[in-house]
Formats: structure tokens, sequence, C-alpha cells
């Protein structure tokens, strides 16, 4: 929302402030300024002039024109303007000399647009008003900044924030009063929760023309596109009193009624943007005998629009449901300056204050206009907003301050709150209708007016009386921290991946997509199920990176999401441009620094892993994740080795907290022996095929060969001892025995 | 005999002398002190003298063996001495090597910047705790006092799940939470991933990470608010920081405030990064609305509470002066291996 400063000024009797300190005390008092811009600066040194005499240059458009200012004396010009004539009232602005096509002209005479007031280029500017423009400064305010107040959406809701801050006098502009006479029209609203009140003048001989330069440059000095002089007065209301209206062609409208319904199911609507709509029993329409007119709040319709030839009007100053106008707002995709007011909640009690201002405004811009009867005026009585309690005690705790008694009455009443005071310390606050649509309800609300208008700045840092308290801990927060700590302590990186995969990207991974989360809105059509696997994330990574690195290793800690919960995952990734095997044995070791004793068994691989190379990671009996290498299809460059690891099932699986162990008093014994088993005979296999019982303490593998039939040998270190005395030869020849009967009966070959 | 005695004791000390290695050392003293030695052989003629010359010439034999021992150990050690000097005078290693293995990766700039956050609150009293990312349109808005057709639900581009439910576009949820499994009085951070459904580009990110804040307790106020944010932010930035409160609406605190930082670049004298004004704009933060605290099951005449949202990925990019958020979940380790 922009806010014009000489607007302001007008409002606020006395107003010294400039409007950059204006801008600041906005800021910090009442919502968020996002900047000041000086417009029409040309005007500070333009003078209003009269032709006098023209003579034609030759072939040229151009003219040479002599001009009389009251500013700056006789002046010649060279002109390419259309429509200059003798006898014309324009600008001249003293732009220097300079020669056009052999001719001196000293200045200019000015365009609308090149005056920034207007957007008209098409001519020079014709005056039918004394001149007296003068430079404004435009001031920005975050629209996000005020959504909670729709008393703001206009310029006398802020001029009366600027009154309160600096302490000056709020002048209002609404003086005129409506003729009370019979309405030449009826209306009929048929829900008021929709449309709490609708209030309509009728106008009649009215004149068609452009508006006068000053409600010209109100308008484009705040971004809004003159057009002509009554749909001007009607975004002039609105910019200024927060009130949207809408003026309708009289004579366009069918019978002598207006309707405010709902649409009927597949009801078409014509608007005054172009477009057309299709409607719904969830839109507001305002209709007459022939169908609608304007859709509550949002746009006119394209039939009853104002025209050139339009002699008389409807004036509608109405309040509509904000929540039904948001609704079709966000239906039709269609924000309007009217819908984006509605949509906060607007005071009903301003639409009449709308329609006086827009009556004074007419009378100007419409020489001879008429009103046609009295003023309509549909709406269900609102009870008065209940008065809050305020004890000043409490608002005293709540902003950590003392405030004076008669300084909170002071702000709350600069704001037009009612203050009673109700007993020692006790007050009772009545909300201005403007402020009680939803804004301010509870004392809370009052705390922030006090607070805001004292300045935070005023407030002590006051550290809290609050007792000590050791925090509770969150173990698997902590937990999550440790194993980042490890991973990136073996040389990993951390990444973190997107929660968006696309539905080809879950089938490659093994889902199926309808059995994913899917995002209804998603950002694009290829992000729109949520990753029930970090997996597919990584890869990408892991791709991506090969183009800089020829080896690297990488990790991410995120949570898989899944129907029913979400799951941290720990993934790690080991690229190199080598055979893998020491990319999946490194990752191995790596789960082994994370959680002592894993194991892992060879398992059928999923389509996207290394068909030989993947397997189950596991903790005592629970499965707790997975080692693999992506297939080579999946990374072309090189072989790129993944771990995945559940961090809930990690966790649960630590081990119990370690019991010491008398450490051992007896010498043990070793011994290597030697089997034969099948060409994939894998060395976990052997290691369990030893019974652990009899005095084994550790079977350690020590190396292997392939021999030329192609069976594996395998070689092992096996430790044994026992803790009351040194194992005889005999005993540890017994082990061995037992060892090697064990490894035969399971099919394996010794060798010694 | 004295005269013998001498002369082999001079000749062997002249012998050792000459020894250049330690087995010529062990032949002098073998030659000299051997079991067949030449000292030996003497000995072996004392039984013809008389006992006084015998214990005489025994004394002077005893002090020439001494001698002479105590000679060839310190010969040999200087010998050993000299070996190992050799040795070690060949063993040069260049120390400028490049030492070999693997060098520790790194962890994710905004997991730096949240693991700090985490230890300094703790620190702080404030319990760390955890949220869903797929949240109940409950408890991102309505428990947040953001009914169904509040227009603030427009301020948040919400990224809405098939199954009605929503990815969480704050970490606010966690406040209602936290207020279930806490009770008052509590004191909390919840940092953690959230979602907008916005356009990405060099400042804007449809994922991004915030710290979410709440004290409850009785009668908190604005001042105790601004006692913390100043204390917090003057530890996370590390040197003393001047904030300063303006109004800002959000539905869940009332009042609601915009919390600026005097500008850390020009210290409030104006510049490029906080665009003249002095001031940046750091985070939203309030006292915890009434409904708030009764959603979460607190009596607001009861308890009241401030509440604040940090932007941890913004913390990262002030940290490290990081100029384009799509860095942070682009995976690119030429990036990531920065920090
Ligand atoms: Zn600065």
């Amino acid at each position: 929302m922009k806010f014009s400063y000489n607007w302001l000024r007008e409002m606020v009797d006395g107003l010294d402030t400039s409007a950059s300190e204006l801008e600041r005390l906005m800021t910090i008092k009442t919502a968020e300024c996002e900047g000041v811009e000086e417009v029409g600066a040309a005007l500070a040194d333009a003078s209003e002039a009269i032709v006098v005499a023209m003579e034609t240059m030759g072939a040229s458009h151009n003219r040479k024109a002599t001009v009389e200012t009251p500013r700056y004396g006789q002046k010649t010009v060279v002109c390419g303007a259309p429509n200059c004539r003798v006898g014309m009232r324009t600008v001249y602005l003293p732009v220097g000399k300079k020669i056009i096509e052999g001719i001196e002209s000293d200045g200019m005479l000015a365009s609308a647009a090149e005056l920034g007031i207007g957007r008209d280029h098409s001519g020079i500017v014709e005056l039918h008003e004394p001149f007296k423009l003068i430079a404004d400064h435009v001031i920005e305010v975050d629209n996000k900044s005020l959504t909670h107040r729709p008393d703001l959406w206009g310029h006398y809701g802020m001029a009366r924030e600027v009154a309160a801050i600096t302490g000056n006098k709020l002048v209002d502009p609404v003086r005129a009063e409506l003729p009370s006479s019979d309405a030449p029209i009826k209306v009929t609203v048929e829900d008021f929760a929709l449309c709490p009140r609708y209030s309509a003048l009728v106008f009649e001989n009215v004149t068609i023309q452009p508006s006068p330069l000053w409600l010209q440059y109100r308008l484009e000095a705040i971004g809004l596109n003159p057009i002509s002089n009554i749909v001007d007065v009607t975004n002039f209301v609105m910019a200024e009193l927060a009130q949207p209206m809408h003026a309708f062609d009289a004579d366009k409208l069918h019978g002598g009624e207006i309707i405010v319904r709902t649409a009927r199911n597949g009801e078409k609507f014509a608007a005054l943007n172009g477009e057309s709509y299709e409607l719904d029993s969830s839109n507001l329409v305002i209709a007459d005998k022939a169908g609608a007119v304007a859709l509550a709040g949002v746009i006119g319709g394209a039939v009853s629009a104002i025209s050139d030839s339009t002699t008389r009007i409807v004036l509608e100053s109405a309040c509509f449901n904000a929540s039904s106008v948001r609704k079709t707002s966000s239906k039709i995709k269609l924000r309007t300056d009217a819908s984006m007011r509605f949509e906060k909640s607007q005071d009903p009690a301003n639409t009449i204050r709308g329609l006086k201002r827009a009556l004074q405004l007419l009378q100007e811009v419409s020489p001879g206009i008429r009103v046609a009867g009295g003023v309509v005026d549909a709406y269900r009585p609102q009870p008065a907003p209940a008065p809050i309690a305020l004890n000043l005690d409490w608002l005293d705790r709540k902003i950590g301050k003392a405030v004076p008694a008669v300084e909170v009455r002071k702000i709350l009443e600069s704001l037009e709150f009612r203050v009673e005071e109700t007993g020692p310390r006790e007050f009772r606050v009545h909300v201005p209708s403007w402020r009680a649509t939803k804004d301010v309800t509870i004392k809370d609300d009052l705390a922030e007016e006090v607070g805001r208008m004292i300045g935070y700045g005023t407030i002590t840092p006051t550290a809290p009386l609050a007792p000590a308290r050791v925090p509770p801990a969150n173990e698997e927060r902590a937990f999550h921290h440790r194993v980042r700590e490890t991973a990136a302590s073996q040389g990993f990186s951390e990444i973190y991946n997107y929660s968006f995969i696309s539905e080809d990207r879950a089938r490659a991974f093994g889902f199926d997509p309808a059995e994913l989360v899917q995002v209804a809105n998603p950002i694009a059509a290829d992000q729109n199920l949520l990753r029930p696997t970090l997996l597919a994330g990584v890869w990408k990574s892991i791709v991506d990176n090969t183009r800089n690195f020829d080896s690297f290793r990488l990790f991410e800690i995120g949570r898989e999401i899944h129907k029913d919960r979400e799951i941290p995952h720990f993934t790690a990734a080991i690229f190199a441009k080598d055979d893998g095997m020491a990319g999946l044995l490194e990752l191995k070791r790596l789960a082994d620094c994370l959680l002592r004793g894993i194991r892992v068994e060879p398992a059928a691989a999923q389509s996207y892993e290394h068909p030989q190379r993947a397997g189950d990671v596991y903790f005592g009996d629970t499965r707790i994740g997975r080692l693999f290498e992506f297939h080579p299809r999946m990374v072309e460059s090189g072989r790129a080795a993944v771990l995945d690891l559940d961090l809930p099932l990690l966790q649960k699986s630590q081990p119990p907290v370690a019991r010491y162990q008398a450490l051992r008093r007896f010498p043990t014994s070793a011994f290597d022996i030697t089997v034969v088993g099948e060409a994939r005979a894998t060395i976990g296999a052997v290691q369990s095929a030893i019974p652990r019982s009899s005095g084994i303490l550790s079977i350690d593998f020590l190396r292997e060969f392939e021999l030329p039939d192609g069976r594996r040998s395998l070689s092992f270190r096996i430790t044994a001892g026992a803790s009351d005395r040194t194992l005889s030869s005999e005993e540890v020849g017994a082990i061995r025995a037992s060892a090697i009967e064990a490894l035969t009966r399971s099919g394996y070959e010794s060798r010694s | 005999m004295q005269e013998i005695i001498e002369k082999l004791h001079q000749d062997a000390l002249a012998q050792l002398a000459e020894a250049a290695t330690l087995e010529a050392v062990e032949a002098v003293r073998v030659d000299a002190l051997g079991r067949k030695g030449k000292l030996a052989e003497i000995s072996k003629q004392f039984g013809r003298l008389a006992p006084e010359e015998r214990a005489r010439l025994g004394k002077l034999l005893n002090t020439a063996k001494q001698e002479l021992e105590s000679n060839i150990d310190s010969r040999i050690a200087a010998l050993e001495s000299a070996a190992l000097d050799k040795r070690l005078e060949s063993e040069w290693i260049d120390l400028t090597t490049p030492a070999p293995g693997i060098r520790p990766g790194s962890l994710h700039p905004v997991t730096q910047v949240q693991k700090e956050l985490e230890e300094l609150f703790r620190s702080m009293g404030f319990a760390v705790l955890d949220g869903p990312e797929v949240e109940s349109e409950y408890y991102n808005f309505d428990a947040l006092n953001i009914p169904g057709d509040h227009p603030a639900r427009d301020m948040q581009d919400t990224f809405w799940l098939k199954d009605g439910r929503l990815l969480r576009t704050h970490t606010s949820p966690v406040q209602v939470r936290g207020l279930e499994t806490l009770k008052p009085p509590l004191k909390m951070i919840a940092p953690g991933r959230v979602f907008r459904n916005e356009e990405v580009d060099a400042s804007h990110e449809h994922t991004f990470y915030q710290l979410e804040g709440m004290m409850v307790d009785r009668d908190v106020s604005v001042a105790h608010l601004i006692y913390f944010m100043k204390t917090f932010l003057s530890a996370i930035f590390k040197r003393d920081v001047t904030v300063r409160l303006r109004p800002g609406f959000f539905p869940f605190v009332e009042p609601g405030f915009e919390l600026d930082i005097q500008c850390l670049i020009c210290g409030g004298k104006g510049c490029p990064v906080c665009k003249q004004s002095g001031w940046v704009e750091l985070c939203p933060c309030g006292l915890v609305h009434p409904a708030v605290l009764r959603y979460g099951g607190a009596d607001p005449e009861e308890w009241s509470g401030f509440a604040f949202g940090l932007g941890l990925t913004r913390l990262a990019m002030m940290r490290y002066g990081i100029d384009d958020i799509r860095l942070f979940t682009g995976g690119d380790l030429r990036f990531l291996k920065q920090f």
C-alpha cells in the first residue's frame, strides 16, 4: 500500500514531520515501511502558461509557440504536441535553451507524464483549474504488515496513526450529508452474513470526462491508474477511507432492484477486465433482474460498466464478508484493490462515510451532477463490540514497564478508543468500529496499542526471575549429531537434499507412487512426491559431483517420509574410479565405527543395486540398514558404494553399557587353520560355522587364495584360552580338532 | 715381572685406541683379558713368588685389568654411538611430504549454525524439541490462531498434501506441541526444516531451516523478551548486539514484533547491507497469544510467554557470506567442503 505524504498532511493538521522521518516513525510504531520515493519533482519549477501565438515550421510536425507565463515571462518554445493551440492553458517547464530544427526553444510545454503527475504523454497538459500541484513523497508500506488492520488500507486510517504518533490533530475529510428522501432503487440482501451492509446512491446528469489534474495526480502517485472522473472518485474514496466502491451505469441495470445473492451454479459472469467467469454458489454476486452485474467485493461487470455515454449512475458502497471475498478471489485467481481490502474485514459503518465523501467529490468533478432521491441502506444492525476490561497492573506486567494511567488513556484516546475508568487501575475500553471487526478483541491487543505508542525502545530489558532447571535431554538429536561427527571425521561431507521426488524416481527406487505421500500443489510436476528414501537424492548428488571430482565421500541425515511416519535415515556414499571393493569395505568400517558389532549379510539386489554387491546390515537379529554398490548403469563413470541406516534402529541397537571383565591372567594360544570352500564361500559363513564354545576367544580372518579350480581357500587365526589356567597342548589340539570337524561337517575342506 | 705387566697393559691400551670396530675391541679384550689372555698367563706365574711380592703384583695386575675393562667399555660405547649416529644420519625424512589417508569431511553450514544454537540455548535452560515435517492443518494453522479463512494464511504459501495434511510452513507448530508435552513453565527451542511453495531463486527457497523458541512462565513480559533476544543474539554474533522491536503482525503472538538488529557492518550509520537504514530485520517474535496458550492446554490468566522464530538458513548466509540460498540444498561438494 502506497501512502501520499501530501494526502496524509491534509488530514493531520500542522504536520511538519518530514516524509523520511515519518517513514521511520510509522515503521517503529505502526507498520513496516519499505521506502520513500519523491514524485512530481518537476512541479517545483513548473509554471502555468497560456499559449499566445503559434507558427508552423515548414513541413515539420513541430510548431513554434509563444507562451506567457506568470513566473518566467514570455517564452518561445518548439512544441510537437498535437493538442497545442492558441489560447490553451497549459504548463511550462524551464528546461534550458536548445536549437530544434533551426529554431531556439527556451524550455518546454509538458505532458502529464513529463510532469510526473500522470501517464498521458500523447499531448501537453490542458489546465481547467488554477495550477497548484506540488511535489509529493510516497511512502510504501509492506502489505503483509497491514494484514490485521482494515483501517490502514486507506489514508485516513494512517493519518489517524500519524496524528497519534506526532500529537497533531486529525482532520476528517468527510463533511457532506446525505439526502434522506426515498431511494429510487430497491436493494435486497439475501444473507447479511455475507453482506453485512449495502448502501448506494443514485446520481443523474452525470458527465463523463477526465478528472482534474489534482485528482489524477493523487491516484497516479499511489500507483492507481486514472480512468475517468466517476471511476477515479471511487478509487480516491477507496484509497482515502479504505471503502471500496463501485459505480454502475444505472441505465444498463435491469429493473429497479439490486439483489445481493449467491451465484447459481454455472452462472456466467462477464467482468470489467474482459474475462468471463463461471460461478458457483460459493460466490456472492450483485445482480439485477437479468443476472449478475458484479462479483461482490472483487470486480464489476462489463455490461453495466461506466462508459462515455453514461448519464446516470448507481454508486455502490458496501461491506462484504471477508472470508467469502477471499474464497472467491482465490478461486478465480483475481486479486483486486477491492478484494484485498474486504479480505481484511472492513467496517460496515464505513459505507455511509464513503458515500458522503464521494458526493462531495462528484460535485466537484462532474459539474451539474444531481443526487436522485435518498440513500438506500440495507443492513442488519450490528451489536456494539464488547468493551474490554483493562487492568493497568496487568498491563504493566505484560509490557514490563510502569506506564502511568494518564498516558495509557491518552494513547488509547488518540487512536479513538473510548476509555472509562471503572475502578482504581481499572479501565473499560470501547473499541472503535474500524478496529473491532477482527483486530482488537482482547486486552492483549490493547497492550500492543500502548506498547507501540510508548515505543518498545523505552522498555528496559529485564532478566526473568525464573528458577534454573536442567532442560530435558533430546537423546535422538544428540545421537544424530554424534553420527554426523563420526561421518565427518571419517572424511564424509554432509549434504542436504530436497524432500521432494518425482514419480519416475520413486519407481526407479522400487516404490509405487500410489503408496507415497503426494503433494497436491507441487512446485513442479516432477516434484510431487515426498521422499520415502534418501537414496534418490544421494544418487543425484553422487552423479552431479562426479563432474567435479574423481573420488569423494558424502552423507545426508534426513527424514524418509512415509504415509504413517517419518524415519530419520543416515545415508553415506563413497565414489571412486576403482574396482569398488574399498568403498564398500570403508562404509562397512564406518558402520562399525557407529555401532560396534554390526555385520553384513549378502542379500538379493534391488534393480538399482549391483547384482553381486548388496547386503543387509544387521545388529543382532535386527536389520538396521543396507550396504550396496549402485548398479553401474546408474553411475557410469565409476563405482559408488552406499550405506543406508535407519537411525532410530541404529540408536536403539547401541550395545549396553560395558561391564568390566577381569584382565586375563593366563596366556592364550593361537593356531591357524585354512579351509577350502566353493568359489563364493563367504568368510562370514566360515566364521559362523565354528561353534563359539570350548575356549575359542576369537576367529580372525587372515587371507584368501583362489585355487586353480576356482574354489576359495580361506585362512583364519583362532585364539583360545581359559580364565583359570593355561590350556594344555592337548586341550588346544582338541579345540582345533573340533573346529575342523565342525567346518568339515559344514562342507568345507580343511587344509593344514 | 712388573715391567711385563705394565708393558702388556700399555700395549693393550694402544691396541684399543686403534680398534675401529667392535670386533677389533673384542679381539683386544680376548687377547688381554680372556681366560687364556696375556694377563691371565702372567698370573699363572705368580705361584713362584714370595707372598708379599705376589700380593703387590696381584694388586697391580687387578688395577691394570680394571682400567683396561673400563677403557674397553667406553670404547664400545663410543663405537656404538658413532654407529647409531651414522644409521640415523641415513634416516632423513622429508616432513613436508603430504600425509596420506582420508581427511575429515565437513558438516553442512546450517548444521553447524544449528548445533551451535542448540548448545547455546541448552546452556540457558531451553529444551530442544522436534516436530514432524508433515504436519496437520491444526498444528500448523488453527492452533496458532490462524483459522481457515484468515488472510494470514496467504502470507505463507503452503504445500498441501493430497491426504489433507501439509508440509509445515514454519517451526511454530512445535509451540503447541511443546506446551502439550512439556507443560508450563517451560523453555524450548525447535530447529528444523520448513517448506514454502515459492519459486526458487538466489534469495528464495521452498525448503529452508528455522529455529522456533518459546518461554512460558508466570508474568513473562516484553521486557523479558527483549532481554533474551539481546542476550542470545549477542552470543550468536559474538559481540554486543543492539536490538529494536517494532510492530509486526503474526496471529500467534500478541503483541507481535519484528526484531531488527543494528547493522553489524556499518554499526548503524547506514550502508548497502542495511539499505542505509542502519537496521537489519532479523526475526519475528512476540508474546504468545492467549489463544495459542489455550490450544496448548495452558490457562492464559495463569501463564504467559514469549516466542520467536529465527531463520537458520538466513543466519548461515550471514555468518559465511553466502549470497545464493540454492547452494544449501544443491549437494555440490565444491561448496560444502568449504565448511
Ligand atoms: Zn549497514
